[in-house]
Order: C-alpha cells, then sequence, then structure tokens
C-alpha cells in the first residue's frame, strides 16, 4: 500500500505527466475565472485529447484541470459577485461583501488557503477510503438519498434570519426554489409541468442562467447606483494587502475550516446531491458556528467564516467524488461522469481493478489533486495582489465587462438565448428578493435539491412503500435534519436566557 | 420601498403558487403530487407574509445573511441610475438580439465607455477591441460556441 503511494506520487512527477498536470492547470484556471463555463463543459472539450496518452499523464491532465476549476472560480465570486462556477455561488455572499468593503485580499487569502486545506483533506479521504468506503456508499439508497437532500433543505432555517419573520422568509424562498425545480418533464408521469408551452422549459430551468441572474445583476445595479469602484472610495493601497490575514484566518478558525472541508467530502461521496450542494450546505454550518445572534448579523456583510467554509467544501467534494467514481465507476456528478469516459478510453475499468492492480495510478489521481491544488494557490497568491486591484478599477471599466461576462456566461449553458432571458429574469427576482430583504441562498438549495427529492422520494415509495421511514440511516438523518432545523431557534433562546441572566 | 417589495414578492409568489397548484389538479397523481404538495404550503406561507407585509407592526428589519444594497445616495439618485442600468442591461440583450453577440459586444462596450463613463474616443475604441478580442477568440475561434445571426441579417439577407 505504501509503494503504491510513493509509487503514485513518483507517477506524477515524471516530466510528461507533470508537463500535461501543468497544461491542465493553466486550462482550468481560465476556465474557472469565466463566469458559466464549466470544469465539466471542459473536461468533455479535452477529453479527445487523452486518446494518445498514458492513463497516468491524461489523468494528471484531465484532473489537475478539473481539480483547479473551484478555486479560480472562487476568485471571480470573490471579486465581481458573478459566480465563476455554479458550485462556486455560495461565496460571493461574504466573499464578494469583503471586496465591498476594501478586504478583497483578505477574502482572496482565506478562500485560497481554505481550498488548499479543502483539496488536501478531499484526496487524504480519497486515499484513506478507498478501501473502506464499499460498505458506506451501498448503505445509501434511495431513501437515505431522500433524507440527505431533506438534510440540505433544513439549512434553509441557518441561512434566514432570525426570528419568526425572518425564517418565513426563508422557507417561503426555499419553497419558490422547490417549485421552480418542478419545471420541465416530470420524470414519473412524463407531462410537461409548467414549461408555458416551451420546448426550451421541458429540460428544467439551468442553473447557471439562474444563479448568474440570481447574484450577478442586483450586484450590477448596485454598482451602477454606487458610481464608483467595487471597493468604493477605500484607498487603493488596502485593498491587496490582508491576504496574509486571509491564511491566518484559515487557522483562527481551523476546525471550522476542517468541518466544512467534511462536510464537502460527504457531499462529494454520495452520488447524485451534485456540487453545487457542498458549498450552500458549508456556508449554512458556518453561519450556524456565531455563537450570538449579533454574531450572526455579520455573515452576509462580510463574515470571513462566511468565506472559509464554502471555500474549503467546494474543493473537497472533488476528492470525495472521486471514491465511488472509482471505487465502483458511480459517478456522483456530470463531471465524474466524463471522467469516467475518460477510464474506459483509457481502457481502465473502476472497480476492485482499480485498487489492486492499478493501485499505484489511482494513489496517482490523490497526488493530482495535491499537486494541482498547491501550485494554483501558489499561482493565484502571486497574482493576488493585481486581482485584487481590480475592485479598485473605475465601476464605469467594469460594468460592459462584467455584463458581457454574465450574459456569454449563461448563453453557455445551453447556446440559446433563453438563457439569458433566465437570467433577466432571475435577475429581477435576485433584485427584489435582496430589496425586500429576503435570503436568495434558500431559493437556490430549494432549486437544486428539488429535483433530487422528489426522483428518490418517488424511487423510494414505489420500492419500499412506507417501510423506508424505519430504515436506521434514514432515522438517523432524520433526526440530523431536525437537529439543523432547530439549531438557529436554540441559539437564539439560549442568548436571551443568558442575557436576562446578566440583568 | 423594502415593505412594498417584500409585499409585491409576497404577492407574486401567491399568484404563482395558485396558479400552480390549480394547473396542477388536472396532472395524473404521479405529475400532481409533489406540486401540490410544494404549491398548497407555499400559497399560505405566501399569504402570511402578505398580510404580515400589509398589516404587520414596521419592525426593525431583519437582515438576512445576503448583500444588502447601497444605502448611500439619495432616493432619486438610486431610482434613476436603476432605471439607467436597468436600460443598459435590456438594451444589450435587444442588441444581441438584433445584430448578434459578437457585434453586440463591441457596440456595448463603446457606447457605455463613451455615454455612461464620458470616456475618450481613442481609450473608449482600444478598450473595446482589447475586450472584443477576447471575446471573440476565446468564445467563436476557440471553444466554437455557436452565435447565430441578428434578427437585421436574417431580415435584409
Amino acid at each position: 500500500m505504501i509503494d503504491a503511494f510513493v509509487q503514485g506520487l513518483l507517477l506524477v512527477l515524471q516530466w510528461k505527466a507533470f508537463a500535461f498536470m501543468l497544461l491542465g492547470i493553466g486550462v482550468g484556471f481560465w476556465v474557472g475565472l469565466l463566469p458559466g463555463l464549466g470544469g465539466a463543459t471542459t473536461l468533455a472539450l479535452m477529453l479527445p485529447f487523452v486518446y494518445n496518452m498514458e492513463p497516468v499523464e491524461a489523468f494528471a491532465f484531465l484532473l489537475g484541470m478539473h481539480s483547479v476549476v473551484a478555486t479560480t472560480g472562487d476568485v471571480t465570486s470573490i471579486l465581481f459577485g458573478v459566480p465563476g462556477e455554479a458550485t462556486t455561488a455560495a461565496i460571493i455572499l461574504d466573499g464578494h461583501a469583503m471586496a465591498k468593503k476594501g478586504e478583497a485580499g483578505r477574502a482572496l487569502g482565506a478562500a485560497l488557503a481554505s481550498s488548499l486545506v479543502g483539496a488536501l483533506i478531499g484526496a487524504a479521504a480519497l486515499a484513506v477510503a478507498i478501501p473502506v468506503v464499499r460498505p458506506l456508499v451501498l448503505t445509501f439508497g434511495s431513501p437515505e438519498l431522500f433524507m440527505l437532500a431533506i438534510v440540505g433543505l433544513a439549512f434553509i432555517a441557518s441561512l434566514s434570519a432570525q426570528g419568526a419573520r425572518g425564517m418565513l422568509r426563508g422557507f417561503l424562498a426555499g419553497g419558490l426554489g422547490l417549485f421552480l425545480a418542478m419545471i420541465g418533464q416530470d420524470p414519473q408521469a412524463g407531462i410537461a409541468r409548467f414549461t408555458l408551452d416551451s420546448l426550451y422549459l421541458w429540460q428544467g430551468l439551468d442553473l447557471v442562467p439562474v444563479l448568474v441572474g440570481l447574484f450577478a445583476i442586483p450586484e450590477i445595479l448596485d454598482l451602477v447606483v454606487r458610481g464608483t469602484s467595487i471597493a468604493g472610495n477605500v484607498p487603493g493601497g488596502r485593498i491587496s494587502h490582508g491576504a496574509l490575514a486571509g491564511v491566518k484566518d484559515v487557522f483562527r478558525h481551523w476546525w471550522l475550516t476542517i468541518r466544512c472541508a467534511l462536510i464537502g467530502t460527504f457531499v462529494g461521496i454520495t452520488p447524485g446531491l451534485g456540487g453545487a450542494v457542498a458549498q450552500w450546505m458549508a456556508y449554512g454550518h458556518a453561519t450556524q458556528s456565531a455563537r450570538t445572534p449579533e454574531e450572526r448579523k455579520g455573515f452576509g456583510e462580510g463574515d470571513v467564516r462566511g468565506v472559509l467554509g464554502p471555500g474549503a467544501a467546494c474543493n473537497s467534494k472533488e476528492g470525495g467524488a472521486l471514491i465511488p467514481t472509482i471505487a465502483f465507476g458511480v459517478p456522483g456528478s456530470t463531471s465524474m461522469a466524463i471522467l469516467l469516459g475518460g477510464f474506459f478510453l483509457l481502457g481502465l475499468v473502476p472497480g476492485p481493478e482499480m485498487l489492486t492492480k492499478h493501485l499505484a495510478v489511482t494513489f496517482s489521481l490523490v497526488w493530482t489533486i495535491v499537486l494541482a491544488n498547491i501550485i494554483t494557490v501558489a499561482i493565484c497568491f502571486l497574482l493576488l495582489n493585481r486581482l485584487a486591484a481590480l475592485t479598485a478599477a473605475p465601476g464605469h471599466l467594469l460594468v460592459p465587462v462584467i455584463l458581457v461576462l454574465v450574459f456569454i456566461g449563461s448563453y453557455t449553458a445551453n447556446s440559446s438565448y433563453a438563457d439569458i432571458l433566465v437570467t433577466i429574469v432571475f435577475g429581477a427576482v435576485g433584485y427584489f428578493m435582496v430589496l425586500a430583504g429576503w435570503p436568495r441562498a434558500p431559493l437556490v438549495l430549494g432549486l437544486v435539491l428539488g429535483k433530487i427529492a422528489e426522483n428518490y422520494l418517488y424511487i423510494s415509495v414505489a420500492r419500499y412503500e412506507a417501510a423506508w421511514l424505519a430504515r436506521p440511516v434514514v432515522l438517523a438523518l432524520l433526526a440530523i435534519a431536525i437537529g439543523v432545523i432547530c439549531y438557529p431557534a436554540y441559539q437564539t433562546w439560549r442568548a436571551r436566557s443568558r442575557r436576562s441572566a446578566r440583568a | 420601498m423594502h415593505s412594498r417589495a417584500a409585499l409585491a414578492l409576497a404577492i407574486a409568489i401567491m399568484l404563482l403558487a395558485g396558479w400552480g397548484t390549480i394547473t396542477a389538479l388536472e396532472w395524473p397523481w404521479k405529475a400532481k403530487l409533489f406540486p401540490l404538495v410544494i404549491g398548497i404550503p407555499l400559497f399560505c406561507l405566501a399569504a402570511l407574509e402578505a398580510l404580515w407585509s400589509a398589516f404587520g407592526a414596521r419592525s426593525e428589519r431583519q437582515a438576512a445573511a445576503d448583500f444588502q444594497l447601497s444605502s448611500d445616495q439619495p432616493r432619486e439618485v438610486v431610482i434613476r441610475r436603476t432605471a439607467l442600468a436597468v436600460g443598459w442591461i435590456l438594451g444589450f440583450f435587444l442588441l444581441i438580439m438584433l445584430v448578434g453577440f459578437p457585434p453586440a459586444v463591441a457596440l456595448l462596450v463603446f457606447t457605455y465607455l463613451k455615454v455612461q463613463g464620458r470616456e475618450g474616443w481613442l481609450f473608449s475604441a482600444v478598450f473595446t477591441a482589447i475586450v472584443w478580442a477576447c471575446f471573440y477568440g476565446l468564445f467563436d475561434q476557440l471553444l466554437h460556441l455557436p452565435f447565430p445571426p441578428g434578427w437585421l441579417f436574417t431580415w435584409f439577407a
């Protein structure tokens, strides 16, 4: 085992594999920065190029590219408030708020350092879990996956403002997300639901145009209204400083970073939940780390913990997602499905052989994730001052460029002008939600998890009738969901009783 | 402004949930179960929020974990600039439909810099050329994204 582990490193360090990894990192770096252009699309575009490569070289190229996309996606999200990737939207809430306060350097430092920690934890999970993951993944049938979606939805309580009114608005936004998730052809009966007789809506709402509209358009409107740069009137010299403070924040909140990385890894391991959920669950968990309601109010206004949680989760999920892909050939996301195609192209069959005959190749994947992330974070730190300085650029120079990126980003989803229309509509929805003080995060959670929840519920009922409700893991997950919902109320009650005890 | 926006949103969601629920009633049970399970509570929650916004006491604003719009400009300026920004966004979309994506990008960047940014001719032209070259090189030449011609080119072709 240790021999294979070392051999895996040596395989990646061979000049040809290393050069391909650097090439992959270069492509992934820019793909992550560009909104809308997702890692999955790029993997698909690059797949034909691996035909003539050795397996280690091919995976160094593909995985090197894929594992840095989320890191640089965070950079776009923080600097411009435009999701660089569908999986990096949650970091906008506090990351971009920090950039607007002139703390772009600190936010980027925190995001990059937590991304690295997350990637290392995800890779470690992949290395450690390979021999033991089989029983865990096999425990999860459709009832458990349904309950896992419910746990995800329960985080709506943490993403809402405190108090009855705040909760009402949070669940209302989550309900709207669930409702929007039903748009498209119903998978059970084949009925076209809420499609307004439009062929475009038959496949449902694509996440990218919705996210880009929901988050980027209100930011653009606000930038035009302010008439300044993103960082406002903060002196230019201060903006790029603070990267080190961001790195220190990771160590100051090390336990939160590790917990969020583990959440990401777990979401990654679980097939079917999708990467977009990981950051939101981690963000919800980060808000729960606030001990008092006053402390909690800082979330959304530039609390660094709101950057650390999503940053760590987003990268750790990649290592987690590789576990079922390699061990069983069960891809948990679109990217992993494409990567699985790469396995077959190269003549490798995921499953027991990857854990015995090709163990060194499997460990080379772990090392690729580790090395690619270290290299990317190092490059980002070198460019960090220049990147952060973009927030000091005059607004009238940024607005047309961001607008072009927003429109092209949403257009790349389906190469349809309807994507742009969806972006504009959800831009209006996002703007009104911000204006009314409603949280947008629950809407995204509802939209992402709605379809998953519905599908797994039907399969569970059809397969087990009511008996699925008595499965032990289902009950355990139900208890976790109830705990997640009740925890904010418990926090409020505890703070109130402490205050009255002091008085 | 804040409570009026909340009321408008709540009413819009009420209408949406109501329409969704009524529409779903005609579908087979497999297709209508989830819409009804979501639609009916959503309608009730939206009605509660609408009543709260319309008749509830004006309490201190409860901030969600989300970004807040800037409040350091006079209301008239906010309305005027928001309308202007919406105009640019819708105008860009209309331009894309009329002339296609590549020309619309160049036109938007140049016009925005000249009209909104009041930049000089040379700076606007150079900046536009750089943005357009990046856009065209990456999305058209490298990634071969299909950009259909605008309506104007189709009408006059």
